[in-house]
């Protein structure tokens, strides 16, 4: 799959790949004590964080399974970088993605993060042709489950104790929704009307 | 924790024990049948195959490391005849997770010795392998597996639909789930506890 036209322009974002320039803006939310029970690399510092930064900056494209496609969303006017979303293209065959993302809390319930992950839900299914998106989140996190049903995503599973998380036995929910459910009236057009002819 | 039992476990009417070269038949007579195949990975066996098969079984029958397997023939101890079998997968040390699955003659469906050898392996799993969680797993259409889940007290924790292609069509599958103390507080089959999707 070759790189995808970055970046995407949403109505109050651009989302564009990782610069180093974005190290101050990433550590603000990243390195949150808040943060770190969902972030792949623990980041207690901005030592940390540059290193976190440094493995998102080479999320560019997505041209085999295993690879992710990690974009800033960068607020239009103060440029400000206030999250990320991720792509994960984890199957080739049956095209699975898994989408992930973090809001600096900052800037958290205005619709961003519906904003920007309804960006990635358009370039998972229109340009990389995946078949089903998941995500996955803490049973806790209310904010997160309460996105997903705003985005039309079915819960799909909620297991308990399935791992150790943090020293604490977990709660993780997925949710999924296929190419076709997503933008379904969109993708439903009526016939055209035929003039009668005879 | 690793786990050697000590064999044959016997249940009231059968006998669950290593299987043998002497096992080959027994096995061909339901691995090689459509509807047994249908809801398995496998396409039907043949008896070469079954021969593998079996040569496999015959070491699988301790968990040392994590993702071995424990997959036992299950016989009726009036008559010594090989009706089935039974496994538990170690799929995490760490987390201490398990699955149990187990494949029946058709002929000996819906006499309740599914539900006695899958007893038996969740005894296995959870008062010797001092196991956290275990799962089954079934195709969605497959009712009397999951039937049988539900009668061990398992939980359905997901519903997937099209996450993977299998035999060249989308599957939905179920995930099941019982926890240590649910199988231990009471005691073989009962009511399925709370679940969403139910």
């Amino acid at each position: 799959m070759s790189s995808p036209s970055l970046p995407l322009q949403t109505d109050r974002m651009m989302l564009r790949t990782f610069e180093r320039a974005d190290l101050a803006d990433l550590t603000a939310y990243h390195a949150l004590p808040s943060m770190q029970r969902y972030v792949f690399s623990r980041t207690r510092d901005e030592a940390d964080v540059a290193d976190a930064l440094n493995v998102l900056r080479g999320h560019v494209s997505l041209q085999r399974p295993g690879d992710t496609l990690t974009l800033a969303m960068v607020r239009k006017g103060d440029k400000k970088v206030i999250g990320h979303v991720s792509l994960n293209w984890q199957d080739a065959t049956s095209g699975q993605g898994e989408v992930r993302f973090c809001i600096n809390p900052s800037f958290s319930g205005q619709g961003y993060a519906a904003e920007a992950l309804s960006a990635m839900f358009d370039l998972a299914f229109e340009r990389f042709h995946i078949h089903r998106v998941f995500v996955r989140c803490d049973g806790r996190n209310h904010n997160s489950i309460k996105l997903m049903q705003k985005l039309g995503m079915r819960l799909e599973a909620h297991y308990r104790e399935h791992a150790l998380f943090q020293g604490e036995w977990d709660e993780e929910l997925h949710f999924a929704i296929l190419d076709r459910e997503w933008k379904r009236s969109s993708k439903v057009k009526d016939l055209p009307i035929r003039q009668r002819v005879a | 924790m690793a786990l050697y039992p000590t064999y044959p476990l016997e249940t009231e009417r059968l006998r669950l024990r290593p299987f043998t070269r002497g096992d080959v038949d027994a096995v061909f007579a339901y691995r090689q049948r459509e509807d047994v195949a249908r809801f398995l990975f496998d396409s039907p066996l043949s008896r070469e195959e079954c021969a593998l098969a079996v040569q496999q079984r015959i070491a699988q029958t301790s968990l040392s490391e994590e993702g071995d397997k424990i997959v036992l023939g299950v016989e009726l101890a009036d008559t010594g005849e090989l009706i089935g079998e039974v496994s538990l997968i170690w799929r995490s040390v760490e987390h201490q997770q398990g699955e149990v699955g187990w494949i029946l003659h058709p002929s000996f469906h819906g006499q309740g010795y599914g539900t006695e050898a899958a007893s038996a392996m969740l005894d296995l799993a959870f008062r010797q392998a001092d196991l956290h969680r275990v799962i089954a797993r079934c195709a969605a259409e497959n009712a009397p597996s999951f039937h049988l889940m539900e009668r061990l007290g398992m939980r359905r924790e997901a519903h997937f639909r099209e996450h993977a292609i299998s035999k060249g069509a989308w599957d939905e599958e179920f995930i099941y789930a019982i926890l240590q103390r649910e199988w231990v507080g009471c005691t073989g089959p009962s009511e399925a506890t709370s679940s969403i999707f139910n």
